[in-house]
């Protein structure tokens, strides 16, 4: 359970705090104060070993910006401006980011995007030639929707902005309307590749808020189910990769090998993507015995093959020539924009929720870092969880206790609780308040790739047009959950 | 490369002979709800309809229990509160229908089918391209629909293939509920396509809008363009994607209504494979 420390300040103060506390701004949203004290912006900074959530309530219709100090506020300003109308003042970019204006409706045309290009001005083009390729949002292939405008004079990256929140489907809102058990389903359908850690990082926050136990069984279970996921997520960006390498036979072995994991979810919980089996208090499904030596042979089986495949494709130096040196993400831009999971730790940043915020019983963690911080670097760490992956399933499978597998609820007893997990792409946040009768009356979700999503602009760095879908893969991102 | 070459010949097959033969899903898969509505008296229903999130479950004047099966989400709630009565879940892969209305058992449901929609049956039969186009999934029926390509599923032996222009494609395949920015780039996918063209709706969340009620979500994809196959399920797994283009396609024969006891197959047309 997270217990955070509180600090109330003014809005006119809050980039001076949020600056003096350093540490990692987790998510920065608007909200009811207290009584009626009408609206107050918050901040949930990780600041040396804690969690610290900073409110500052609001006194007009703007307040001076954050993102001059702390960069990694920068969609959150944005987000708040859109959906509330409070100006952040001084903010380098303030225009629409999940609120599409009707007229944007449209698919627009390159000319139009021109003025949105401007804040990176120094790095903008302009004469004969140069050209942007808007692609999305309806992209080639069968990709998830989102938006990149290209900006290019043929061979090089110029520029590339990223326009996401077509997906908008209003998560949040939709979790306070229906009761608590219910609600994690909705959870589950924001990122539907990361079921389990929506699921888990809502429940984290409902149980911190009920001050529930979760049994011993019960979260040796959803270790399973959690690194079950990672496995999958991780197998599809290698596969991503592979595709993108035109190494089909590479590509063909890695989905089979994806796939055998989905036949395991759908066999062990009954849905492919692990929906349905975290519940807030523990979990719905229990794992007997059958299920659990189907799990540890499988997976024995599946660990041999993916080391034999993965031991060739390490080997294929027209994998790795379009992977070393590509999309690199500086140390410096990682830690400012607040990146989690594997693209922070592929810029040397040492962030994993599994280890930073415990919870569900994790044994301590090595963290798989590297520090060369291109598309490479993110797969070495990828490869390295997928052996840790294994390894959890293992020690999870192997010292699962007897006993039930769920402590309903009980009624709250806290105002308001944050609730996190590691998701495969990074950490997972859930800030729930608690409203009259055991509901929530407040809910604010961060996915790993709204924090990820925000740097995708500083990764092309003397890129050229063809190393676009290993750039974009190897960040690993879900636009369903940036978007929510 | 060579030892690719190597590993993709010394592999053995795994692919599907779906459709020409079954491929049984696990016992405890979560496909949908079925309903038993003679069995379930008032209380019961109110409280089935209670549990339900998308409202798939819901009870008419009379007290009796409705399902709608392109609404549901496969969680299994229902049936964990019926204990065996009135509601039963179905773990089967063929889910597909051509008409909204065979979706639901019930009041309003239609019992028998109203084949209205379009196939592609005749000149397309034996070969399909597939243009998909994301209006606000979760995520993981892109994953699922690129699972077709896989060696498992292998769509290309079906006769079966994305192509990345609206202006080669026969199937417009779409994911997720309709959200406001993405009906214009929809209906302009569509209209930059040939005719014939057929739209499949994949996945629950664009069969009906699922879960999702805000104002930012317009609902199914129906609501902005004539749908001709929807295909339930959330995520819909390969077999149900296969299914429902191979229905796309006339070569086979749609899912029934989601009724217990009435759960057997119609058995498909065994078209067999395409050259």
């Amino acid at each position: 359970m997270i217990a955070p420390r509180e600090l109330t300040v003014n809005a006119g103060a809050l980039a001076t705090e949020l600056e003096g506390l350093g540490g990692r701004l987790m998510m920065m949203f608007a909200a009811d104060g207290p009584g009626d004290g009408g609206r107050e912006l918050r901040a949930i900074v990780r600041s040396g070993d804690g969690v610290v959530v900073v409110r500052a309530p609001l006194r007009g219709k703007s307040y001076p910006s954050v993102t001059p100090r702390v960069p990694a506020a920068h969609w959150f300003e944005r987000e708040i401006h859109d959906l509330f109308g409070n100006v952040p003042e001084g903010h380098p970019r303030l225009e629409p980011l999940v609120r599409h204006a009707p007229e944007e409706r449209e698919v627009r045309f390159p000319e139009e995007d021109d003025a949105r290009l401007e804040h990176r001005g120094a790095q903008r083009l302009a004469g004969p030639g140069v050209f942007v390729i808007p692609y999305g949002p309806v992209r080639s292939g069968v990709f998830e929707t989102a938006q990149f405008l290209v900006q290019t004079g043929g061979e090089d990256v110029a520029y590339c902005a990223q326009r996401l929140f077509f997906k908008r489907r209003g998560a949040e809102r939709r979790i306070c309307e229906v009761p608590v058990d219910q609600a994690v389903l909705v959870a589950e359908r924001v990122s539907g590749t990361s079921s389990i850690a929506h699921a888990l990082a809502y429940s984290h926050a409902v149980e911190s808020l009920a001050d529930t136990e979760v049994p011993p069984r019960a979260q040796a279970i959803r270790r399973i189910l959690a690194e079950l996921e990672r496995l999958y997520n991780h197998v599809e960006v290698t596969v991503r990769e592979c595709e993108d390498a035109s190494l089909s036979v590479a590509q063909a072995q890695f989905a089979a090998l994806k796939e055998r994991l989905h036949r395991l979810a759908g066999a062990t919980v009954g849905n492919r993507y692990l929906r349905g089996a975290v519940v807030p208090g523990g979990t719905r499904i229990d794992l007997d015995g059958g299920a659990v030596e189907l799990v540890d042979s499988t997976l024995a089986e599946w660990e041999r093959d993916w080391r034999r495949v993965l031991a060739v494709l390490l080997r294929t130096d027209s994998f790795l020539d379009r992977l070393v040196s590509t999309g690199p993400l500086a140390h410096e831009d990682a830690l400012d924009f607040g990146c989690v999971g594997p693209v922070a730790r592929g810029s040397g940043v040492d962030v994993d929720a599994r280890r930073d915020l415990p919870y569900d019983g994790y044994p301590a963690l090595e963290v798989a870092r590297h520090t060369d911080g291109d598309a490479m670097a993110r797969m070495e760490v990828r490869f390295q969880e997928v052996e840790t992956s294994l390894e959890l399933i293992r020690e999870a499978a192997g010292s699962l206790a007897r006993g039930t597998v769920r402590t309903a609820p009980g009624p709250f007893t806290r105002d308001a609780a944050l609730g996190a997990s590691e998701s495969t792409r990074g950490e997972t946040l859930y800030w729930l308040e608690a409203g009259g009768d055991a509901s929530i009356k407040f809910c604010k979700l961060r996915a790993a790739s709204f924090m990820n999503f925000g740097v995708f602009n500083r990764v092309f760095d003397a890129q050229v047009l063809t190393d676009f879908s290993f750039i974009e893969h190897s960040l690993g991102l879900s636009p369903a959950g940036c978007d929510a | 490369m060579i030892r690719w070459f190597l590993r993709g010949v010394t592999r053995p097959r795994l692919t599907t002979r779906y459709p020409r033969s079954e491929e049984p899903p696990p016992p405890a898969f979560r496909a949908r709800a079925l309903l038993d509505p003679e069995v379930v008296d008032r209380d019961s229903a109110t409280r089935l309809a209670d549990v339900c999130l998308p409202s798939a479950l819901t009870v008419d004047g009379e007290g009796r229990l409705r399902l709608d099966a392109g609404l549901c989400i496969g969680c299994g709630l229902c049936a964990d509160a019926a204990e065996g009565k009135g509601v039963t879940l179905d773990p089967g892969y063929e889910l597909a229908v051509r008409s909204r209305q065979r979706l639901v058992v019930g009041n309003g449901g239609a019992r028998e089918a109203d084949v209205s929609a379009a196939t592609l049956a005749g000149p397309f039969r034996r070969s399909l391209h597939i243009r998909h186009v994301d209006t606000g999934s979760d995520g993981a029926v892109e994953q699922e629909i690129a699972a077709l390509m896989n060696p498992y599923y292998d769509m290309h032996r079906l006769g079966l293939f994305f192509t990345a222009t609206p202006r080669h494609a026969d199937v417009l395949l779409v994911t997720g509920p309709v959200t406001r920015p993405m009906e214009a780039p929809l209906l302009r996918t569509y209209e930059a396509m040939p005719e014939p063209r057929v739209v499949v709706a994949a996945g629950t969340d664009a069969c009906s809008g699922g879960i999702w009620t805000a104002p930012e979500v317009l609902g199914g994809v129906d609501r902005v363009l004539a749908v001709d196959v929807y295909i339930p399920g959330d995520p819909p797994s390969p077999i149900a994607l296969l299914h429902g283009l191979l229905l796309a396609a006339g070569r086979v024969r749609e899912a029934s209504a989601p009724v217990v006891g009435g759960a057997g197959m119609v058995p498909t047309e065994h078209a067999g494979d395409a050259a």
